[in-house]
């Protein structure tokens, strides 16, 4: 999968299923912080977190291991995309 | 004795945002008890509620009933004139019932038939308890004072206006944001359904042909202030929340006790606190429900209080439906606008007076009059009643 693929996927998620204002996530840069209470970041919070592992497990059939420390990740759209591209099973 | 003035006014009614909107529409007697649109209705005798119109404001975040809640407060912070420094004080009291339950229902029933249904997200789960109005509220508009939730049932409303009341009275704080929110929810609609209070037409409250309630959303918010500070700062009162009652009947989860006697209570509680005598009251803004059962005997409990025909009554929710956690709130302010305008909104669907209402009921068309005093009641399930007096002019 592309990388610009995986992200307009991930912004499509932040959209439809976390239901942050479109025009907020078409604004966001690659290293905006994404958990709530970092500076400049889009504020998700853990309910959040929990929506967007369903999402990318479901989406992208990348499994989330709860013995793993996921946190880093998800700290922008920058590391998540890579994660998800590490991670995707090849198609 | 510290007295309590209103000094902002903000709601969300079925009529639409604004005060304005809300009074317009009771002043003119519309109903606005429409085809439900929010939820599934297929197979009950009741299609009918009062919706608030598209178009509310905020975050798809926050759940339908905290968008409500903050463009009423927002409306009423405004007027008010507050600044910074001023909600840094502010206390804020919150009525709530259904919290963030309609969000949270979608959630459930997408989640059980999923494949069908499409994906239910959890963060609609964020917003469900009662308390998340005032947080959001708080939060949003920075209201740094001491902040409460009541959830008193149909009077919650109410009750946010009458502890937020006493705080000023007590000398707790100064200015306070008090009112009540609520969304229409599937829970409340079938159970109502399935306790067969609903009428499948728009409701007739003390109507001798009254077959039961309609339901509403909405939200509303009044600033209450001390009355010295708000006459230094120059700001314009409605009028004067002069005093407030609230009983208990103890008697039953959903029926009120047959002798109305905590209704009678709560009524002559609010009077002596205000140190007004019955005979001085013009208007009863009545809970109303145009249930059997609450008509009768709220009509009794207000012929005990004030002699038969000396008050006119009207209820609002022949015109906006029972919007539960705010009824209390936007009836309030439908009594302190019809103190303001000397214009008193009438009771809609009402064409046959049940002979045990012994008042005018103002029906159908609303009165021209000034008025003096004026109490609005809301009795919620659980016989948890509460009146609230206001004083014209203050």
């Amino acid at each position: 999968m592309e990388a610009k693929e995986v992200l307009d996927e991930l912004k499509g998620i932040l959209v439809s299923r976390l239901k942050f204002d479109p025009s907020r996530v078409a604004d966001l840069a690659m290293d905006t912080p994404l958990p709530k209470g970092v500076d400049g970041a889009i504020g998700l919070d853990s309910l959040d977190f929990i929506e967007l592992s369903i999402a990318i497990e479901e989406r992208f059939a990348v499994p989330m291991e709860e013995s793993e420390d996921l946190v880093p990740h998800f700290a922008s759209l920058a590391t998540l995309s890579r994660f998800i591209a590490e991670r995707a099973p090849a198609t | 004795m510290r007295r309590v003035v209103v000094t902002g006014l903000g709601a969300v009614s079925p009529f639409g945002a604004g005060v304005k909107a809300f009074w317009t529409g009771i002043a003119t007697g519309s109903c606005a008890i429409r085809p439900i649109t929010l939820i599934e209705t297929d197979g009950f005798r009741c299609q009918i509620a009062a919706e608030v119109p598209d178009g509310i404001a905020g975050s798809h975040r926050r759940s339908r009933a905290d968008r409500l809640a903050l463009t009423a407060a927002r409306e009423a912070l405004e007027d008010a004139g507050l600044s910074h420094d001023d909600r840094l004080e502010t206390a804020l009291i919150v009525g709530a019932v259904g919290g963030g339950m309609l969000e949270a229902e979608t959630w459930h029933w997408r989640r059980r038939e999923r494949a069908a249904r499409g994906h239910a997200s959890i963060g609609a789960l964020r917003s469900i308890l009662p308390s998340s109005h005032a947080e959001t509220l708080g939060t949003r508009l920075r209201l740094g004072g001491p902040r409460e939730t009541l959830v008193t049932a149909c009077s919650s409303g109410a009750a946010s206006l009458a502890v937020a009341a006493e705080l000023i009275a007590d000398g707790i704080v100064d200015v306070a944001l008090a009112g009540g929110a609520d969304a229409l929810t599937r829970i409340c609609f079938m159970g109502f359904n399935a306790l067969k209070l609903l009428d499948p037409a728009p409701c007739r409250p003390f109507d001798r042909d009254r077959k039961g309630m309609s339901i509403g959303e909405g939200a509303a918010f009044l600033v209450l202030e001390e009355a010295t500070r708000a006459r230094a700062r120059g700001v314009r009162s409605y009028a004067e929340l002069a005093g407030a009652g609230m009983t208990t009947d103890a008697f039953h989860v959903t029926a009120p006790h047959p002798d109305g006697d905590g209704m009678a209570r709560a009524m002559r509680a609010a009077l002596a606190r205000g140190g007004v005598a019955p005979s001085d009251v013009g208007y009863v803004n009545a809970h109303g429900t145009a249930t059997l059962q609450n008509d009768r005997i709220e009509a009794g409990a207000l012929r005990a209080v004030f002699g038969e025909g000396r008050v006119l009554v009207s209820s609002t929710k022949s015109m906006i439906g029972h919007t539960m956690a705010a009824a209390g709130s936007l009836e309030a302010l439908a009594t302190v606008l019809a103190l303001a305008h000397g214009v008193v909104p009438p009771t809609a669907q009402h064409d046959h007076t049940d002979p045990d209402v012994p008042f005018d009921c103002v029906p159908r068309v609303a009165r021209e009059t000034a008025v003096g005093h004026a109490i609005s009641n809301s009795f919620g399930f659980g016989g948890q009643n509460v009146t609230l007096l206001f004083r014209a002019g203050a």
